[in-house]
């Protein structure tokens, strides 16, 4: 019976010792890189520009994604403007360390396939305010993160990350990120340039339950140096679908939706 | 006439089937005025009208373009292609006037051979407005990441060169004009004179290549020459050219590197000896090695491009090694609106050049202003023959 007793003190004091410890700015961004986003994705992007003046243009695309567990892969078709209509782009990006993405471009024009160059990571994807690197999920080991703070965001308990890359000759200095506690999702997110000047704000607007996956529907990237702002808005999101692998390939590539 | 009842027939053909109908293409004014003398090159005015019906598993695209020159006063209209598209599970089948468009080269052609060209303005359109759509039947096999396609022209189609009293008419050697040139002999419209080409492709994570054999016909003619006692005869005439060849495009470091390369059989070369009628028969290869990149937000490519005649000898007018180097820049600015390009072909054998500049910025979504220079470097060479041709042009352009 004494034993008894020890062995559940002891476990009791091991309980409130791991509940005690906090979590890392690692764990709470890792958190975030591994929700369950369903294994794949149909949605109809529409990309609203507009600059200082109030003017406006919009890019609709319909983009299908798919996990393939060590492998995602992504594929874009341009609907409009008219001058990129029927152009795709496709990329399979890895989750293995330093692996480079594959990108290829289908233009109408040309009739064929073509291979790019993936380190355009920091170009802005269709003149928007995201670059290409924006829209992907960057790995967690590729940062340092420390938790700033606490703090309540729209009515919810946010950890404010700021995450500093690893490497040198980045585009962002530094980025904070305001994470939802529990549902590990991305609220806000401040990017710094290279003279750790504040240079964009993303803020998530909608947030979706689709098939028990949190989905971002609606968000704002905000360029507070040349204050010119990207809505971005997925409509028809889809979750688990079973897309067909033969999605991904130079044939429907050229095919289009 | 022909071509207008040949359009009306097809519209109503797919209007009856009562089809979804998708409509798009632009309206263009080009105009463009040689920088020596300020003479109009160019004044064009194209409505391009790209018709896609679709109804389940088949499509029909119409792409008719009307041409409206004012240099010559001349409306024109050109069915750059018209097609049905079959859909398969595992196959798709294309029967009908096409552009097939091959290989990894930008701005060269070495395994792209199945579509002819229209040369009539040198290289300057656009590579959609320079290849000449084909009637043809091509069938796409699909297995996974790979492709086997096979296409079969039944009618050989010439490239369409310039007039000869157009400022992009060739330099000809002086014995043609002493001579008297007969009209090009075409292979005859019939089953053994058809074109064959099949492809093997595969797109993956490695790398990207294609294979490729086909058994065509030269789209240049030869000058054969038969000496008559004061003058000489020559008769142009069409002739096989069977080849094989391959590409890649692989990803190293962020960058891409591309290689294509073609062995064409019996290429029949002109030489100065008249006693085989100025021609003989060479293998001939054809291969470039290009790298693109991302260098501080501008995009960079190079291409080295060999031309090299097996079996060479000293009486040929080619020389054995032919050299070109192109490279392209390009930037945008403006959230994409306005974009700076650059691309530059260099003839090593004749030191010549061909620069093309031009800037481009998009007013509206769809409305685009572009303005360039075709500036041509050196006296002699695919680009110097040309440097009395050098031009400043512009287009305005509306896609709907």
């Amino acid at each position: 019976m004494k034993k008894l007793t020890l062995m559940l003190l002891v476990l009791l004091v091991m309980g409130t010792v791991l509940f005690a410890q906090e979590i890392t700015g690692l764990q709470v961004i890792e958190n975030v890189y591994s929700r369950p986003t369903g294994n794949d994705q149909t949605a109809d992007l529409t990309m609203t520009l507009e600059n200082s003046r109030g003017d406006q243009r919009v890019r609709i695309i319909k983009q299908f994604v798919k996990d393939f567990g060590e492998m995602e892969k992504k594929i874009m078709f341009f609907v409009s403007p008219a001058d990129v209509h029927n152009t795709a782009f496709m990329n399979w990006s890895y989750s293995a360390d330093g692996k480079n993405d594959d990108q290829w471009i289908y233009l109408p024009a040309l009739k064929r396939v073509k291979r790019i160059s993936s380190d355009t990571k920091s170009d802005y994807f269709m003149g928007s305010d995201f670059t290409y690197d924006d829209l992907g999920d960057r790995q967690p080991n590729a940062d340092s993160h420390t938790i700033l703070r606490e703090e309540e965001l729209d009515g919810e308990m946010c950890f404010v990350v700021e995450s500093i890359p690893n490497e040198e000759e980045q585009m962002y200095s530094k980025t904070i990120s305001w994470v939802v506690k529990d549902k590990w999702i991305g609220k806000k997110k401040e990017f710094y340039d290279e003279d750790e000047d504040l240079l964009k704000i993303l803020t998530v607007k909608e947030v979706e339950n689709i098939k028990d996956y949190l989905v971002i529907t609606i968000s704002e990237m905000h360029n507070v140096q040349k204050d010119h702002t990207t809505k971005m808005e997925l409509k028809n999101v889809k979750v688990n679908t079973g897309i067909s692998d033969n999605k991904f390939t130079e044939r429907m590539m050229k095919r289009g939706m | 006439m022909r071509k207008i009842i040949l359009l009306v027939v097809i519209l109503s053909f797919a209007f009856m089937l009562n089809a979804q109908l998708e409509q798009r293409g632009f309206v263009r004014t080009h105009v463009g005025a040689l920088i020596e003398d300020g003479g109009y090159s160019v004044l064009q005015n194209t409505f391009d009208w790209r018709l896609d019906y679709g109804k389940g598993d088949v499509e029909l695209y119409v792409n008719p373009v009307f041409n409206y020159d004012g240099l010559n006063e001349n409306l024109e209209l050109n069915l750059r292609q018209a097609y049905f598209d079959i859909y398969f599970d595992n196959f798709d089948l294309r029967v009908g006037k096409q552009q097939i468009i091959w290989g990894k080269a930008d701005g060269v052609f070495i395994t792209d051979v199945i579509s002819p060209r229209d040369i009539s303005e040198f290289i300057l359109p656009d590579f959609d407005e320079i290849r000449i759509g084909i009637n043809a039947v091509k069938l796409d096999y699909y297995l996974g990441n790979s492709t086997l396609e096979a296409v079969w022209i039944p009618i050989f189609q010439p490239t369409i060169i310039p007039d000869a009293n157009s400022i992009w008419f060739p330099e000809m050697p002086d014995i043609f004009t002493q001579s008297i040139v007969e009209d090009a002999k075409e292979p005859e419209k019939k089953l053994s004179e058809s074109e064959l080409a099949i492809k093997y492709s595969y797109l993956g994570s490695a790398i990207d290549f294609e294979l490729m054999a086909a058994y065509m016909w030269d789209d240049n003619p030869t000058m054969h020459i038969y000496p008559q006692q004061e003058s000489l005869i020559i008769k142009p005439e069409y002739h096989r050219l069977p080849l094989v060849g391959a590409s890649f495009g692989k990803s190293i470091f962020g960058a891409v590197l591309r290689g294509e390369g073609a062995y064409y059989f019996d290429k029949k070369f002109m030489v100065e000896d008249f006693s085989v009628n100025g021609v003989k028969e060479k293998d001939y290869a054809h291969y470039l090695v290009g790298y693109d990149h991302n260098l501080f937000g501008v995009n960079v490519s190079f291409q080295f491009i060999q031309e090299y005649i097996l079996g060479y000898e000293n009486d040929f007018k080619n020389d054995e090694f032919s050299n070109t180097a192109t490279f392209l820049a390009s930037k945008t600015f403006l959230r994409e609106t306005l974009q700076f390009d650059i691309f530059g072909y260099y003839g090593v054998n004749n030191n010549d050049a061909l620069l093309r500049p031009k800037i481009s910025y998009d007013f509206i979504d769809g409305f685009n202003v572009l303005l360039g220079a075709n500036i041509f470097i050196g006296d002699e060479g695919n680009f110097g023959q040309y440097n009395e041709n050098e031009m400043l042009y512009m287009k305005l352009k509306y896609d709907f």
